[in-house]
């Protein structure tokens, strides 16, 4: 599909002119009425088949006196997005929620709803999502009138607001804190004996609020570090993908060389984080002799980016307008050394575990998703591709050097733990081809734009595929810094999938079910590991500790 | 199923043991790795170069009187190098400590101090007795001629007097 | 008499003392398969020393609670008198085979109780899991011993031992023996069958509320009752060698329980955790296994 055949097919559907349009890059900017927007997001998401990427919800009353919503939507085939941009009244900051039409769109109206304040009319599921649960009410913290640094008073009790468990059904809780959950979140299963019944979520624990203090105190290059803090295991894809986004907002072209060296990083990245994944996975399920020798081969992996980069996990390679350190000639016999041997190791611990049964037995027909719902929830990446929906950001909205390379993407329509499992296996072969391709094929030249200004006022969407799925990044641009910044980590979609995969199974398979969608909670809230200075540091002594612990354990449900 | 397993346990055979003797024997940094930053006081000329681009915002330039201190709370670093990148005088670098485990946050700080130079009209402190020098230096030979030019040692205030008087203005209504 | 009382010590000593060094050989064949240095062979006694040093918190359960720890271990090291570790049980006598195996369940039955007056959910999962396993797995172990019990036509342990060595292996004894050595895993709580505890689905199970020495006591229990299922395993249908002298019996059997354990351990690391359908489903088949068994036992086969 072209820009100018979406355009005839919106106009048409509306039966009128629309009101406002422009472009940026490839992406197509709607700006429609309020009443227009759930007859065209329902006709974009079925009728023409467009994945819903996420919202965005900005305060512009300093310019324009309103708040804005945009919803994104991208066709995937047709490398082309469209942002259907709605102005919101802040006199009555109401919106008719499209949850109904796309369920795939449930938290990110929430988080309008939390951080901007624009309520989602008829949203089936209310509840706050973002902001902790003594945050105070009607105070949002993206409104460009709250203060990045204001602390709300404390809240003497307060506790997530949980679904009802069905009659009959006990309550298993998984989380907050859980040996195979590395970071905070929490599942509350119902269930019958061993059987899940249904299952409510709970998270954000780890939100810092990083957006805030992008568009209040950094600078456009302070913040592609902050990118690559909001995670541990796909930081480089964060910062790249911020990067990109303010590239495609200023229109800087990239150099060439500084593509390629971007490309060589995210799939290095993608192979330590998929082989992470293997081992975390077998952990799971009490299988430790994956989780060892697949974290074995992992470090190889970390080691050689300590070489390149400096660092074994976070790079700390791009800047807007390229990368800041070079890959050397006296490197790259060393990186292929590596890859040969990582890809050596990973066949032998592959064709290994292929054919174990005890292992198929825990992982096939284990958290089942249709490709239906994979669909509707708008889910992406590897848990997508292993229900049969065929998308990659690399191949559909090429980026970096990913044109000049060939690849395949690997697809399976099982739809269960083992198809994400086999999805991943495969991809780590691409990934090491793709590296080898880029090697033989790395420009010279420099690896800095020259020019990096960034002119105000401009948007930029940028989307890169991490190991976990899409990753998407947004920015509206402003002075010295972006008025806003939108991430979207490639967990937020694949979680709300999640009650659907648990459906029938049992309590034994959650824990693998949960991390068959590779979750990274922190990308998903977007922590900051840094907090802002508070100016009070307070130290807890060991009696303390201990004291606050026992009253927890004293008070706490554990009867219940 | 059985090769399966034999499979799975005799990899180890191939690999052996990887892991390493830590923390008894140390384990060696690559090239141009990025640990503690370390700042060679000797040469800060106290630009604050390195303040401003700083993501975590650890660095901080404190001017009292006619000392100015370049305070670095490391224990936010983030290690990136923006600060060792930028920095003119090569005083900043990140080195290869990464043991940085303390019980005393106290540890993880580092305070430069400089002498401040008086302005040669007002007498009032403004800028770093070493960032006038090094300037000084850079502009000499060219343009400028042998001798650092003149108003290398006036401060901003005073340069803009000079130069609203010399442009035939009033003077500057702020400046006593 | 005297003898007896020697070798009651001698079995307390091994079961008690020596069961902790089994656990460190277990670990360091882990972390050889794993690829990486491992803990020192006695770490698992560093382990419980740490336990029994800490603090001992009252914990969420009551009376029940604070002594199925001391039950468990207790239960145990009685069991330990019945049983023969290379040399003859020091207290056995006519029908010490149904008490081994009554005295056998019982630890499970107090990891269970004590899971349930904690009342965590992760425990009451952890322990309705046991209950489940224990069901399936005892009594494929009393019907092994009951077969094995036919063909020596006695039920004491003693003569069971002594019918294989001078008689050798029958076909209903190498099926017994086989359902045996296949249920061991779970007997063992070892992968594939750690399915009561499964850290990584429900934290420990019925172990979660635990903590400090009576944790420790539990963990300690587990380690003695490998001995003596592995040892009672070896008696019944591996007795060889015997040479009657009683320090070299008891240490091949010794040597016997480490190879055992060798093997039980390299079966654990070479599979994940099964679901408790699919082990109830596995060991629906080891019991059909183990009544075949007992069917060529009594055609006198």
């Amino acid at each position: 599909m072209t820009r100018e055949e979406l355009t005839r097919k919106l106009t048409e559907h509306l039966g009128k002119a629309l009101p406002a349009m422009s472009t940026a890059g490839n992406m197509l900017l709607v700006k429609i009425k309020a009443e227009d927007l759930p007859t065209l997001a329902g006709y974009v998401f079925n009728q023409l088949g467009a994945r819903l990427i996420t919202t965005v919800g900005t305060d512009r009353t300093p310019l324009t006196g309103n708040y804005e919503v945009s919803y994104l939507f991208s066709f995937d085939r047709a490398d082309l997005f469209l942002s259907l941009k709605v102005e919101i009244d802040p006199a009555n900051p109401v919106i008719e929620s499209v949850t109904p039409v796309i369920p795939g769109a449930d938290w990110a109206e929430r988080e309008v709803r939390d951080l901007i304040g624009v309520v989602p009319k008829n949203h089936p599921d209310p509840r706050r999502l973002v902001l902790a649960d003594d945050w105070p009410e009607e105070l949002y913290p993206l409104r460009k009138d709250f203060p990045y640094d204001y602390k709300p008073p404390q809240a003497t009790v307060a506790g997530p607001r949980m679904k009802k468990a069905p009659e009959q059904a006990t309550v298993m809780t998984v989380g907050p804190f859980f040996p195979t959950l590395e970071e905070p979140a929490y599942f509350r299963l119902f269930v019958e004996g061993e059987r899940i019944v249904g299952s409510d979520y709970r998270g954000f624990y780890s939100h810092r609020g990083i957006e805030k203090l992008a568009d209040t105190v950094l600078d456009y290059n302070k913040i592609t570090f902050l990118a690559e803090r909001i995670c541990g295991i796909c930081g480089f894809v964060h910062s790249c993908c911020y990067c990109q986004a303010v590239e495609a907002a200023a229109e800087i072209e990239v150099p060439a060389r500084a593509k390629y060296i971007r490309t060589i990083m995210l799939e290095l990245e993608r192979l330590h984080s998929h082989l992470l994944w293997l081992g975390l996975a077998g952990h799971i399920i009490g299988f430790d002799t994956v989780l060892m020798q697949s974290w074995r081969i992992r470090e190889q992996l970390m080691w050689l980016t300590e070489q390149i980069t400096g660092n074994r996990k976070t790079y700390g390679m791009n800047l807007v307008g390229g990368v800041r350190r070079d890959i050397p000639e006296k490197l790259q016999p060393k990186i292929k050394e590596v890859l040969a041997k990582v890809e050596s190791e990973s066949r032998q611990v592959v064709e290994a575990i292929a054919g174990d049964t005890t292992l198929l037995m825990r992982l096939q027909n284990v958290g089942y998703l249709s490709a239906a719902d994979a669909r509707s929830f708008c889910v992406v990446g590897p848990t997508a591709r292993a229900s049969g929906v065929d998308i990659d950001s690399r191949r559909d909205h090429p980026y970096a050097a990913y044109p000049d390379l060939q690849f395949t993407v690997p697809v399976y329509n099982e739809g269960d733990t083992w198809a994400r499992t086999l999805v991943r296996l495969d991809e780590l072969f691409v990934s090491i081809d793709l590296v080898r391709q880029a090697l033989g094929r790395l420009p010279g030249g420099p690896i800095m734009a020259e020019n990096t200004e960034v002119p105000p006022e401009r948007e930029g969407l940028a989307v890169v595929e991490a190991p976990r799925g899409e990753c998407c990044h947004y920015v509206l641009t402003g002075t010295d810094r972006p008025e806003r910044w939108r991430v979207r980590a490639s967990t937020y979609p694949q979680l709300q999938a999640a009650p659907s995969m648990f459906a029938n199974q049992t309590v034994a398979d959650a824990p693998i079910i949960i991390g068959s969608i590779d979750p990274c909670f922190s990308c998903t809230e977007r922590m900051e590991t840094v907090d802002v200075e508070s100016g009070k540091l307070r130290v807890y002594t060991r009696e303390e500790l201990l004291k606050a612990g026992r009253a927890g354990c004293k008070g706490g449900d554990s009867r219940a | 199923m059985f090769i399966s397993k034999w499979k799975e346990a005799l990899i180890c055979l191939k690999a052996g043991r990887v892991t390493l003797p830590y923390p008894f024997v140390p384990r060696p940094t690559a090239e141009g790795f990025r640990g503690q930053p370390e700042v060679d006081g000797r040469r800060c000329i106290g630009c604050g170069e390195c303040a401003t681009v700083c993501p975590p915002r650890l660095i901080t330039l404190v001017d009292d009187g006619d000392s100015r201190a370049l305070k670095v709370d490391y224990s936010r670093c983030t290690y990136c190098a923006r600060c060792a990148d930028v920095c003119p005088e090569k005083a900043i670098r990140l080195g290869n400590n990464y043991e940085l485990a303390t019980s005393q946050k106290e540890d993880l700080t580092m305070t430069v101090n400089l002498k401040m130079a008086n302005c040669s009209l007002c007498g009032k402190p403004f800028a770093p007795e070493r960032l006038l020098r090094k300037t000084g230096e850079k502009l000499t030979g060219g343009e400028f001629g042998q001798e650092a030019p003149e108003w290398l040692s006036w401060c901003p205030e005073c340069r803009k007097t000079k130069q609203a008087k010399a442009l035939g203005g009033v003077e500057a209504k702020d400046h006593v | 008499m005297l003898k007896l009382i020697f070798i009651a010590v001698i079995n307390l000593a091994v079961t008690l003392a020596l069961a902790p060094l089994l656990d460190g050989f277990m670990r360091r064949i882990k972390a050889v398969v794993h690829s990486r240095q491992g803990p020192p062979l006695l770490q698992t006694y560093y382990d419980l020393f740490k336990l029994f040093g800490k603090e001992d918190m009252e914990g969420a359960g009551g009376v029940i609670f604070r002594l199925a720890p001391v039950v468990c271990l207790g239960s145990v090291l009685l069991a330990a008198l019945f049983t023969p570790m290379g040399g003859p049980a020091p207290l056995g006598f006519g029908g010490d085979l149904f008490l081994l195996v009554y005295l056998l369940s019982i630890p499970g039955i107090a990891i269970m109780l004590g899971a349930m007056s904690c009342g965590s959910p992760y425990a009451m999962l952890g322990a309705s899991r046991e209950m489940m396993l224990v069901l399936t797995v005892e009594p494929i172990l009393l019907i092994t011993l009951f077969t094995a019990g036919i063909k020596a036509d006695s039920l004491v342990l003693a003569d069971l031992s002594g019918w294989t060595l001078t008689h050798g292996w029958s076909i209903s004894a190498v099926i017994a023996g086989l359902a045996l050595f296949l249920s061991l895993q779970s007997e063992l709580a070892k992968l594939p069958f750690d399915i009561a505890e499964a850290e990584t689905e429900i934290m420990e199970g019925p172990f979660v509320e635990y903590s400090g020495p009576k944790l420790a006591l539990f963990k300690w229990a587990l380690y003695a009752k490998m001995v003596i299922y592995i040892s009672l395993f070896l008696e019944v249908f591996l007795p060889w060698p015997k040479t009657g002298i009683l320090a070299a019996d008891l240490l091949s059997n010794l040597v016997k329980v480490f190879i055992v354990i060798g093997l039980v351990e390299l079966i654990e690391l070479v599979n994940p955790r099964l679901r408790i359908d699919q082990a109830l489903n596995y060991f629906k088949g080891v019991a059909v296994l183990a009544l075949v068994g007992l069917a060529f036992a009594l055609m006198g086969l």
